[in-house]
């Protein structure tokens, strides 16, 4: 049996605007999209900001219900069996929020446990347990209010596996932390893949997703626009070079005009402080640097080079820049 | 354990983390102490040319008007405040009926008011120096543990109705005073015109008002106080199978209009 089933689901909110004369419009979300998750297997989603991935989880984790389609966790049915699955699953979403800061950290853990019916006893060994593996045994006593948001995000992750859940959804787990926090926390997910939890994980960093995912679905505008393993999807971009060119305030219309030309695959721009990197593929390797460098009249250029392309390249491939 | 053992820790719990909020909650401690305190210093000015037992008459009728200014404030926001903390979602995504929780938080704003009449209490005795004593400390006991219940299950139905409906919670302010009086916390509701006895009768609160007051100043025969407990009891039954109705449709209606969480 498949952890998570997921068939044609669809997901569309109504929005409303007006004061005197209300007009409702409908935004969908989760246009249709199909996936399954195996046992035991660490699944990503990743996908710009608005491409539909918290939608997806909340419909999963039975917090929405869907407008279309199928979702089963464990075999259960979203809609119809959300109390079974409920007791199975664990979730986070990204953030500080979700937390009672002005109770003590174990104070928050002894609470959500009961809400999930952990017998006292077993709930206080597991509580021990689980602020040893997040790092916060010793702050354990700590009103919440005074946590940063590393030590909040991971109290989440202690909070979603209380009750030693079957099935996990990290939504976004790392965001906003800093680099040392989210490195410390998806060892954290490592130590939870390796005891084979089936875990269904949304980011929109690819070097996570890279690290941490055994597939990955690509999701973009409320569509799956790939699904498979990191090393299949880096092939999708295995036949192109990525020319990085640090310019100093490149206008769009020349970005634009780069994305245009024949040799050019896709082009994205990253601001860094200062100056911006024009990342562009193309099938012709370093060749195509001098006719790049041609287009370039009264732009100030820094330093040019080339690289093999990355998941992120081939995502930027199939989502069109929008990291 | 057992599922109805699972579902009383979960109230004990949730009450106990409740209070532990509230204790730093400055709203929280002007509702219970200094309002009540108030109304039972005006109460005494207005009360002292009556004579005979009008202290625990305000000690009662003070106390009682700080449990319900609690629960309509306090309690009626108990499923909104979660959703602007951001915990709605996860008690939602538990396997926990909401309505426990929502029990849960309502026994603790309700045990933290019965402060209130303590205050008075101190108020009357120590500032007054008025001589305060329960005629029926038996009864009165029964009658303040069914207050408790009728007041918690109560809460049910503001919690939801609150939710539901907005527009109602705007009328917060409006809806304490009315109760204050319709109930008879602190004027028997004989001095009111008689097209509003049926809606006083409607309210768990005026059958607690009655219980404590006779009870406490021992006025009125026992069959009225038996009335009064039967009524708490039958109101707290219907309010509980009511608010199982209730949660179920603001919990799916939640769900499909996607206001579980802040976005």
């Amino acid at each position: 049996m498949n952890a998570i089933e997921v068939r044609n689901l669809r997901r569309v909110y109504k929005t409303t605007t007006g004061v005197f004369r209300r007009q409702t419009k409908e935004v969908v979300a989760v246009d249709d999209i199909s996936f399954e998750v195996a046992e035991g297997e660490l699944f990503g989603m990743l996908g710009p900001n608005g491409a539909g991935k918290t939608t997806t989880v909340k419909m999963l984790t039975t917090l929405l219900i869907p407008t279309g389609g199928i979702a089963k966790v464990m075999g259960h049915d979203v809609v119809k069996e959300a109390q079974e699955i409920r007791g199975r699953i664990g979730f986070i979403f990204g953030g500080e929020r979700g937390l009672y800061w002005r109770l003590s950290g174990v104070d928050n853990l002894r609470y959500f446990a009961s809400l999930y019916h952990v017998d006292p006893a077993v709930a206080r060994k597991r509580i021990d347990y689980l602020l040893e593996l997040v790092g916060l045994s010793d702050r354990r006593d700590e009103k919440i209010e005074g946590y940063s948001r590393g030590m909040k995000q991971r109290l989440h992750i202690a909070r979603a596996l209380l009750h030693d859940p079957e099935v996990l959804f990290l939504d976004e787990p790392t965001i906003g932390l800093d680099p040392v926090g989210a490195r410390e926390l998806r060892q954290v997910i490592r130590n939870l893949q390796s005891e084979k939890k089936n875990i269904l994980l949304t980011t929109h960093y690819m070097f996570e997703a890279d690290a941490l995912c055994q597939r990955i679905a690509v999701i973009d505008k409320g569509n799956i626009v790939a699904l498979d393993t990191p090393e299949a999807l880096k092939k999708i971009v295995q036949d192109l070079t990525v020319i990085e060119l640090e310019v100093f305030g490149i206008p769009q219309e020349l970005v634009d005009l780069i994305g245009t030309q024949s040799f050019v695959d896709n082009v994205s721009v990253e601001d860094r402080e200062q100056k911006q990197v024009l990342m562009v593929q193309t099938p012709r390797g370093a060749e195509a640097v001098p006719d790049l460098l041609a287009m370039f009249n009264g732009v100030r250029i820094g330093r040019v080079t080339t690289r093999e392309p990355t998941l992120e390249d081939a995502y930027v491939r199939l989502v069109g820049g929008e990291a | 354990m057992s599922k109805y053992r699972a579902y009383l820790r979960a109230v004990l719990i949730t009450a106990e983390m409740t209070l532990r909020q509230n204790v730093a909650d400055m709203f929280i401690l002007f509702a219970i102490l200094f309002q009540p305190l108030i109304i039972a210093i005006l109460a005494l000015w207005m009360l002292q040319e009556r004579g005979g037992d009008y202290a625990i008459f305000v000690v009662v009728g003070s106390g009682m008007s700080g449990l319900w200014s609690s629960l309509l404030f306090i309690g009626g926001n108990s499923i909104t405040s979660e959703r602007w903390t951001g915990t709605l979602e996860a008690l939602v995504g538990s396997p926990l009926p909401l309505q426990i929780v929502v029990f849960g938080k309502n026994l603790a704003q309700v045990l933290q008011s019965l402060g209130s009449m303590v205050v008075s209490y101190l108020l009357v005795v120590v500032l007054f120096g008025l001589d305060v004593s329960v005629a029926q400390p038996g009864a009165f006991i029964v009658s303040l543990l069914l207050t408790v219940i009728t007041f918690v299950c109560f809460g049910l139905i503001i919690a939801s109705v609150f939710v539901l409906n907005p527009d109602v919670q705007r009328w917060q302010n409006g809806l304490e005073f009315p109760v204050y009086i319709l109930a008879g916390f602190l004027f028997p509701i004989a001095l009111l015109p008689g097209w509003t006895t049926p809606i006083s009768y409607l309210l768990s609160p005026y059958w607690a008002a009655q219980a404590l007051h006779s009870t406490s100043s021992g006025s009125g025969d026992f069959s009225q106080t038996l009335l009064a407990w039967g009524m708490m009891v039958l109101s707290s039954v219907i309010y509980l199978a009511l608010s199982k109705k209730l949660f179920d449709y603001v919990l799916k209606k939640a769900r499909v209009d996607a206001t579980l969480g802040m976005q």
